[in-house]
């Protein structure tokens, strides 16, 4: 029988401890979650190793090719987008199979996740009302304006907003490339999707950088090593694409549906074990304790290793006040700024709360946000959570999780017992909210344009939505304390379904321990004082 | 006077071993409950504990072995004869200057109250601290496997801290009592250094 290879100095003492262990209580140690993994060799990488890497791994020059010289007409992107084509041939049809197009998903046999058709949220609440073409500049797509936009034709998908390479490419309304754009250069230089590509669209989210993920903005960019340990050029120098792999242009993570840590389950075929788990690098057993390890069965990655979320420089939205717009200065919008510049109140979105450094909120969570889309009927609970996380103690695919949870306040119609889709983008006289500052004709607008049915009244309804925290992972140095946990008042105050260690402390106990101490203390005191004053032994 | 020898070297060192693992799993096991002082710090607390735990059923397996093969575990058969002169003696008797009751050999070292006190600690108080300590740190696993309730474990927590409270007033009690030997300190240079020299011939001769 072949030996395993000796390694240096494993950790010697779990191994110990497990064999102890398994003497004394002779049972099995829960199925394959305990199993570990042999670490991946190339799992740490420095940024020059991986940037060399990844360079190598191209095969083509693109400034070679003849299709690629132009000359492109100014925001020409379909014509780019045609000189693509001509050597990858199946390229634009595997993008059209993906969400990053159709901006919707169907799950569990329902349609409608996606915001090009039902979905909702509490920031800038829905595109589908009218405000498609300012929405769909982040769309991997040209021309998309509104619901006649034509998904079937090739030259209309967006090469170059992943694969740019210069830094200089840019969209404007409707996904259209900005007509400064010297796309002929661009398109001389693609190559694999970087930090900023998809950082493009992600980083600004919610409207502008930072405001709705809390885990993703620019400072990833050149975040510190203590910020992002992963995407730090002085931490591992990785890219968004190292974990998020992709075959077909599917892009593995979108959290619609993919639960995001059925690790055991590739999102598609070809992909390889989704890299998006943290297992898939660290193992199920990283840390040097079995008892750690074995925080991984309920616990995940993410709630101890990343502390607070908006970790960089930029403050995250933690609350939108849509109910509070729409206040004017001499008919005119206006806003309000707190010491940091940051906006405390925006006529265009009302009152706002902006944070950095923010302590998630913790909760089960087995990766499936359940959403309610446009055509949902809401729950009578107030505030309505938008998006509850599935998932119990019970659930074996469920941990306790950080979450980002935004808090809002927005238009939805009482009658029909729905959320409402306004119409928001659009100049003075065209009934957008934006423009007109008016509701109830925005409202009445948007579900027109989105073919919803409404009642004719809304009124305001406080909201919560969820965000799973994953990126911006600190330095192991600052993993949390046990004790952030394992006290009275901690962070996992809240997160019920099982007992935990110093969270759930009886003080009954105590007093009943100590009255017993006390008690044997003061029958040794009262013998030992009686033996004194008889002035023997 | 006779000198008599009463614990046997490895009983010794079985006895303060087991002393100095008791002591730091106390004061591990408090900070890990939240009520003691903060000493280790919780992460090495817990960590302490459980190898401490281990290191002690270690010593404990040795001290049973021992206990069977040298037959000295016939001290601890708890026995009527002269309990309530020892009762007595404790609550009034010793006060008076009065003789200890019970004639200490070295196959009977242990007075009845002693027996029936170390024997209480040793088929009760370790034994539970030993179990639920063990249920407490495979709970998770147990949990799983046999699917038991997630909640259920404040019981195993609750028995654990009661026998930890239990074991902090014995030691004092205990510590306590070393202190009634012919002097203050004669029982604990016993414990020492394995022998005693006792002065109550006369006493018994008499009787």
């Amino acid at each position: 029988m072949p030996h395993p290879p000796r390694r240096p100095s494993p950790p010697r003492m779990r191994g110990f401890l497990r064999v102890l262990a398994g003497l004394l209580v002779l049972i099995p140690f829960s199925g394959g979650a305990q199993e570990a993994v042999g670490p991946n060799p190339a799992g740490h990488g420095s940024f020059t190793a991986s940037h060399a890497a990844k360079m190598r791994s191209q095969t083509a020059d693109h400034s070679k090719f003849t299709a690629l010289k132009g000359p492109f007409k100014d925001g020409d992107g379909p014509a780019v987008t045609r000189a693509c084509l001509t050597c990858h041939t199946k390229a634009a049809e595997q993008m059209m199979a993906t969400s990053h197009w159709t901006w919707n998903v169907a799950k569990d046999g329902k349609n409608g996740y996606g915001k090009s058709t039902a979905l909702v949220n509490n920031y800038c609440l829905t595109i589908v009302g009218g405000n498609t073409e300012g929405c769909t500049r982040c769309h991997a797509g040209y021309g998309f304006k509104d619901k006649t936009f034509d998904f079937t034709k090739q030259e209309n998908v967006d090469c170059l907003v992943c694969h740019d390479t210069t830094g200089d490419y840019e969209k404007e309304r409707a996904g259209m490339p900005n007509p400064a754009v010297p796309l002929a250069e661009i398109a001389q230089k693609v190559g694999t999707p970087t930090n900023k590509n998809c950082g493009a669209c992600h980083f600004f989210g919610g409207g502008a950088n930072a405001t709705k993920h809390g885990d993703l903005d620019d400072t990833i960019l050149k975040a510190p090593r203590t910020e992002d340990v992963h995407m730090s050029r002085q931490g591992a120098g990785m890219d968004c694409v190292d974990c998020h792999t992709s075959a077909e242009h599917k892009v593995g993570g979108p959290n619609y549906v993919i639960p995001a840590d059925r690790r055991d389950e590739p999102k598609f075929a070809g992909e390889s074990i989704s890299r998006m788990a943290c297992p898939a690098c660290h193992t199920v057993a990283p840390h040097q304790s079995y008892v750690l390890n074995r925080h991984y069965q309920k616990i995940a990655c993410q709630t101890c290793h990343i502390p607070a979320f908006a970790r960089g420089e930029r403050p995250t939205n933690t609350f939108w006040d849509w109910a509070t717009s729409g206040r004017l200065k001499d008919g005119r919008p206006y806003e309000e700024k707190d010491a940091n510049g940051w906006p405390t109140y925006t006529s265009m979105r009302g009152k706002m709360v902006w944070e950095r450094n923010v302590k998630p909120t913790y909760v089960w969570y087995n990766g499936n946000l359940d959403f309610l889309r446009l055509t949902d009927k809401l729950p009578a609970a107030r505030p309505i959570v938008m998006n509850p996380a599935e998932g119990s103690y019970a659930d074996p695919k469920a941990k306790i999780w950080p979450f980002k949870f935004h808090e809002a306040t927005q238009p939805f119609d009482p009658v029909n017992n729905t959320f409402v889709a306004p119409f928001t983008d659009g100049p003075a006289g065209s009934g957008a909210y934006w423009g007109d500052w008016k509701m109830d004709v925005a409202v009445q607008k948007g579900m027109e344009t989105a073919g919803l049915p409404y009642s004719g009244k809304f009124d305001y309804v406080r909201t919560t939505m969820l965000w799973p925290i994953t990126h911006m992972v600190a330095p192991k140095e600052q993993a949390l304390a046990c004790t952030e946990c394992h006290a009275k008042k901690g962070r996992l105050e809240q997160v019920g379904g099982f007992y935990l260690l110093g969270r759930d402390r009886g003080m009954g106990i105590d007093v009943l321990g100590f009255g017993m101490i006390l008690l044997t203390i003061l029958g040794v005191a009262t013998h030992g004082l009686i033996r004194t004053l008889h002035g023997r032994k | 006077m006779r000198r008599v020898v009463l614990y046997e070297l490895f009983e010794r060192f079985w006895h303060w071993a087991q002393a100095l693992l008791i002591l730091t799993m106390m004061l591990t096991g408090f900070e890990i409950r939240g009520v003691g002082p903060h000493i280790f710090g919780f992460a090495r607390a817990v960590t302490l504990h459980n190898y401490l735990a281990l290191a002690l059923i270690t010593l404990i397996v040795f001290a049973i072995f021992w206990h069977v093969t040298t037959g000295e575990w016939r001290q601890y058969i708890p026995t009527r004869k002269f309990l309530q002169e020892m009762v007595r003696f404790y609550l009034t008797g010793i006060f008076k200057g009065a003789p200890h009751p019970v004639k200490k050999h070295r196959m009977a070292k242990l007075n009845p109250l002693q027996r029936l006190a170390y024997l209480g600690f040793k088929v009760l108080i370790i034994p539970v601290q030993i179990s639920t300590g063990a249920l407490y740190f495979f709970y998770p696993n147990l949990q799983h496997t046999m699917g038991w309730s997630p909640t259920s474990l404040w019981f195993v927590a609750v028995v654990h801290v009661l026998g930890a409270f239990a074991l902090v007033a014995f030691l004092i009690g205990h510590v306590y009592l070393t202190t009634t030997g012919h002097t203050p300190m004669t029982n604990l240079k016993a414990m020492l250094l394995g022998w005693e020299d006792l002065h109550d011939d006369e006493y018994f001769d008499q009787a």
